[in-house]
């Protein structure tokens, strides 16, 4: 097996079979610590936004919700990303631990993506080195592919 | 505004039947397109949150893709404010409105 081998393959029972090289287990482990360090100290941070959508478009409506499910959705968050901090070092995940990387993935996706604006047209042409967003956006492009090999590993009709 | 679902017939006898009416009409629960998600991602939230077939959630998540947005579901407004959080939870952006 080769040492830097990375590869998401199904398991028995919804989970999934994780070979990730240990610097990408860590580097899991760094960007989950940054963004719950973001949720606790810096809740209003603009990179945050598309975590909190609206659900209303009428103010009244919007705040109420937030006042009613705010906390819960904020809950289910971090409970993702403890997760991902219990299991970033594991070669198989259960159904539901594979859940939570789902979501705690597309969270981080969600927060570096808007950090850097990423658009529908920013990989039309491959990573362009000169952009000082670039090791941003190797980042966000390797995150992109575990998230789509986890989806395409516990897909119910695979 | 294209949607899934055929609309909700309401009979009307009478004038005093309009506030029930209002009462009536379904609320409507909207995904819109970002730059960000997977396709295969929501694709994958359609299916495993409404109970739709792959194919059903894949047309879904294309006319979300296409036209900017989609109505995923509707119901009772605890029925859509349910939905719409349980869309944000997995990170979709989703809103609600009356039909």
């Amino acid at each position: 097996m080769l040492a830097d081998e990375h590869r998401i393959e199904p398991a028995p029972h919804g989970g999934v079979f994780v070979r990730l090289p240990a610097v990408e287990r860590e580097l899991l482990q760094q960007l989950r610590a940054e963004l719950v360090t973001m949720l606790e100290t810096s809740a209003d941070d603009p990179s945050l936004e598309r975590l909190f959508p609206p659900a209303y478009e009428e103010k009244r409506k919007e705040r109420e919700y937030r006042r009613l499910m705010g906390e819960e959705l904020l809950a289910g968050r971090r409970r993702a990303l403890d997760v991902l901090e219990a299991t970033a070092g594991q070669e198989q995940l259960s159904a539901d631990e594979a859940d939570s990387w789902l979501i705690a993935l597309n969270d981080l996706r969600l927060v570096l993506g808007t950090r850097l604006d990423v658009q529908e047209y920013t990989f039309a042409e491959g990573l362009d080195q000169r952009d000082p967003r670039a090791p941003e956006l190797a980042v966000y492009t390797y995150l992109t592919w575990l998230q789509g090999a986890l989806v395409e590993a516990v897909s119910p009709d695979r | 505004m294209s949607t899934t679902l055929a609309p909700t017939e309401v009979q009307v006898e009478q004038p005093q039947q309009v506030d029930s009416i209002e009462r009536d009409r379904p609320w409507i629960v909207i995904v819109w397109n970002d730059p960000i998600n997977l396709m295969s991602y929501v694709t994958l939230v359609f299916q495993k949150l409404f109970g739709y077939s792959k194919e059903e959630a894949t047309r879904l998540m294309l006319q979300v893709h296409n036209e900017g947005k989609a109505v995923v579901a509707q119901g009772t407004r605890e029925k859509a404010e349910y939905d719409v959080a349980r869309l944000h939870a997995h990170g979709l952006w989703a809103t609600m409105r009356k039909d």
